[in-house]
Formats: structure tokens, C-alpha cells, sequence
């Protein structure tokens, strides 16, 4: 029998959507064992039912749930508990439903503060009152699926490799244990390291040098001054096979799009403790909560008080 | 929101070798002082990473206090000077994980210091109450 999926997505831009369709081959060998019964973005199924008839939200029952984009409004909120009891195992999929994400990066202003800047005092559009009644609510900030409901696995990326994606719905479907390694993104970088850095700070469009060359001849980027988030970072995109990291392909340091290496990590503390072990100056970083929480602000990102 | 009902944590972590003895010194001539601190003894206050005062501060304690031995007197010669190297470091990530500096404080105290502990711990305690709850508890 088709194990059935359920899919829904919260605050996010689409991109993880994107790798479940971005499979490819693999998922000719996946199709037949899967139903999907509720997903938005490639089937019209309803949540208030197909006419808009029924009084509440409803999912269909499924055996697997997966959930893409950070908990951002009470829509969001609802949506995630109904998955969370229609469903056997739920995934988080990408980083915002694991970490918050990009959008997490507004959780460093107080939420009134964000309802000003968009819907006045912003000098290309027309003020106005903030949207009431219609719309969902916005939580006082954004959420990881784990702060809001139990998640049973957290596959992290911006977005997710195709490959991890299927080897976790593989591993899922044999009922074997699946787990994302615990290995930063400098444990699968081939680039050489001295511990030691060789210049100061540098802004990202400098020359790097070494580009073009085979990486394993290519030194560090952040011992050459480039700030690489890498240190803090979970390897996994450069795909499952362990080969070297993607931006590292590009000769582009790391923006640590797989969030941290355990849930309750702090890349902050992570970040300042590696630069300041290779001789660079953390001070020279322009914005370094936001920098070294790229992709993980939510729980970790705070809003700046008025100081006493 | 300084209110008289809060009542802080501080942890605080003692050097073996000064200041632990010289808390024990405040004890054992009953000195009296605010019962808000947790003593964590430390071969050394230079032995503290910044990684743990950061974790103190974002999983329920409202201050850290770090005690060592006056500079100079240090039992492995540098470490306290070490820790005062970290003092701004801290300085630092406080304010990133948006924390007031008041939050953490570094004194030295000796082992015969017993009175100056009680008074540090004193101070410590008002300027916490000042401040208020770490907004991460």
C-alpha cells in the first residue's frame, strides 16, 4: 500500500518545494510507494474543503507530514498542530521549518516596530493601518516547527539537497533509522588549513585567491580573511556522497545555510571562538548576530530593547 | 524592571586557588552576604572559556561573576590575565545576544580576602536586581 504524504508550507520562498521536484531519476524509483494527499503547491486540494463548504481546516490523515518554512502567524501555528495530529512522522523540511531561516532575521525587531516600517514610515509606499480581520495574525516572532510542535527529523539546507531528501523518504519507507550527520561543513572541505590566518578581514567580492585551481591546493578562505560560516555550519549540501561543500565548489565561502550542528548550538559563540582561534578580529564584523545567524535566528535572534 | 520580588542567579565561578578560599574565608568567619550566588570552583579563572558564561546567561542565570587572584599572584602565573584578555571578548558577545554589561563582572580575590567576597557578591547582586531577569529565562 502507498504510504501517503502530506505536505504544507509556511514562511517560506518556495525553494524546498522546489528540491522535491528537483529529484530527478530517484524519484521514479520513490512515486510508486508514495500518495500525496494534500500539497499545495502542485495539487488543489483545499483546506476548507474543495468549495470552501466546511466550517474548519481540515488535513487528510497521512503517514508522513513534511513541513517546509518557519511558524510565522497564527495561520501558520493552527496549520502545524492539525499536521501534527493527522500525521505518523513529521519532517521539518529546509532550514526555516528547522531553524527559522531567513525570515527568522526579522526577530530582531519587536514586532510593532516591523508592522511601522512596512505599513508606514516607508517613504516609497502610502501609510496606512496595519491589516486586521482578513489576514492571520503575525506571531510575536518567527518560530522553528520544533519550538511550536514535536518534530521527529529536521532536514536542514537552503534549500535541501535532492539526495538528502530522498534518502531520508527512502530510509522512512524500508523503516530504517535516518540521521543528518553531525559533521560541520570544515570536516568535508578540502581546502588547506594552518590554523593560522594569513591576512586580515577582507570584504566577500575580493579576489579569493586560488580560484579556478583544484580545491584541495586552494587555501582556507577564512585563513586568507574571507569570513566563512562553515566552522558553525552542518556539512550535508554538498550532497550525500560527502563531496566538497557547494559554495566552497564556487570558490565562495560558506553562508551556513545548514544551520548549526545541534539544535541548541550558538554558531555566535562557535563563530567567535574559530575566528579568534586563527588570529582574526570578530570586532571588524559589521552586524555579527545576523551574520553568524544567517539561518537560524529563530530562539536565537533577539529583539534590541531600549536600554536602560 | 527593577522590582524588590526579583530575585537573581548569579553563577559564579571561583579560582581554586584565591578566590574559592577566600569564600571560604567569608563563611567560616560568617560573614553575611545575599544568598543568590552558585560557587562553581575552577582550577583557574583563566580557564573559563567565554562559551560558558554566554551559556550561563542564555539558559537561566541573570549575572556571572568570575573570581580570580589579583594579577600577578596567579598560581599559573598568566591565567587571570588570561580572563582579563576574555573580559572583552565578553564585552562583546553581551551585547550581540542583546545582554546588558552589567551582567558580568570580574573581580579579584584573594584568599585572605574574605570581607571584600561578601562586599563583591553584595554589589554584584544590586547591580543584577538593577537590570532585571536575563530576557532569555
Amino acid at each position: 500500500m502507498a504510504v501517503k504524504v502530506a505536505q504544507e508550507w509556511f514562511a517560506i520562498c518556495g525553494g524546498c518545494e522546489v528540491t522535491i521536484l528537483d529529484v530527478g531519476e530517484p524519484l521514479l524509483d520513490v512515486l510508486p510507494a508514495l500518495e500525496f494527499v494534500h500539497m499545495p503547491v502542485i495539487m488543489d486540494h483545499k483546506l476548507y474543503g474543495q468549495t470552501g463548504e466546511e466550517k474548519q481546516m481540515n488535513i487528510p490523515e497521512a503517514d508522513v507530514g513534511i513541513i517546509t518554512g518557519g511558524v510565522r502567524n497564527e495561520e501558520n501555528k493552527k496549520l502545524a498542530e492539525l499536521m501534527r495530529s493527522r500525521v505518523n512522522t513529521l519532517i521539518a523540511m529546509g532550514s526555516c521549518a528547522s531553524f527559522g531561516g531567513i525570515p527568522a532575521l526579522a526577530n530582531q525587531y519587536e514586532i510593532s516596530e516591523i508592522y511601522d516600517r512596512v505599513y508606514r514610515g516607508n517613504s516609497t509606499t502610502d501609510s496606512g493601518d496595519t491589516p486586521q480581520g482578513d489576514v492571520p495574525a503575525l506571531l510575536d516572532r518567527v518560530y522553528a516547527l520544533h519550538e511550536v510542535v514535536k518534530v521527529d527529523l529536521n532536514l536542514p539546507g537552503c534549500p535541501t539537497t535532492p539526495d538528502m531528501f530522498v534518502g531520508a523518504l527512502m530510509h522512512l519507507l524500508k523503516g530504517t533509522p535516518f540521521a543528518v550527520a553531525e559533521k560541520s561543513v570544515c570536516d568535508s572541505c578540502p581546502t588547506i588549513r594552518e590554523k593560522k590566518a594569513v591576512g586580515t578581514l577582507k570584504r566577500p567580492l575580493e579576489p579569493i585567491e586560488g580560484a579556478g585551481e583544484p580545491l584541495n591546493n586552494v587555501r582556507c578562505l577564512m585563513e586568507q580573511g574571507f569570513l566563512c560560516l562553515g566552522p558553525a555550519t552542518r556539512a550535508g549540501c554538498g550532497g550525500m556522497d560527502g563531496s566538497a561543500p557547494r559554495c566552497i565548489k564556487a570558490y565562495m565561502p560558506c553562508r551556513g545555510c545548514y544551520g548549526p550542528l545541534q539544535l541548541d548550538a550558538n554558531p555566535m559563540v562557535d563563530m567567535m571562538g574559530a575566528l579568534s582561534t586563527i588570529g582574526l578580529d570578530p570586532k571588524q564584523i559589521p552586524d555579527r548576530a545576523a551574520t553568524f545567524n544567517r539561518f537560524a535566528g529563530a530562539g536565537r535572534l533577539q529583539a534590541k530593547k531600549a536600554r536602560k | 524592571m527593577a522590582t524588590d520580588d526579583f530575585d537573581p542567579l548569579i553563577l559564579t565561578y571561583c579560582c581554586y586557588w584565591c578566590s574559592y578560599t577566600g569564600a571560604d574565608l567569608a563563611g567560616t568567619s560568617r560573614i553575611q552576604y545575599p544568598p543568590n550566588i552558585r560557587i562553581i570552583r575552577v582550577q583557574c579563572s583563566g580557564m573559563v572559556h567565554p562559551n560558558l558564561v554566554i551559556d550561563a546567561l542564555t539558559n537561566g542565570a541573570d549575572g556571572v561573576l568570575m573570581c580570580g587572584c589579583h594579577e600577578g599572584d596567579c598560581h599559573y602565573r598568566e591565567g587571570n590575565l588570561r580572563a582579563k584578555a576574555r573580559a572583552d571578548a565578553i564585552a562583546m558577545m553581551l551585547e550581540d545576544f542583546n545582554l546588558e554589561p552589567e551582567r558580568y563582572r570580574l573581580e579579584w580575590v584573594s584568599a585572605s580576602e574574605g570581607p571584600r567576597f561578601a562586599q563583591v557578591v553584595t554589589e554584584m547582586v544590586e547591580q543584577v536586581k538593577k537590570v532585571g531577569p536575563s530576557p532569555y529565562k
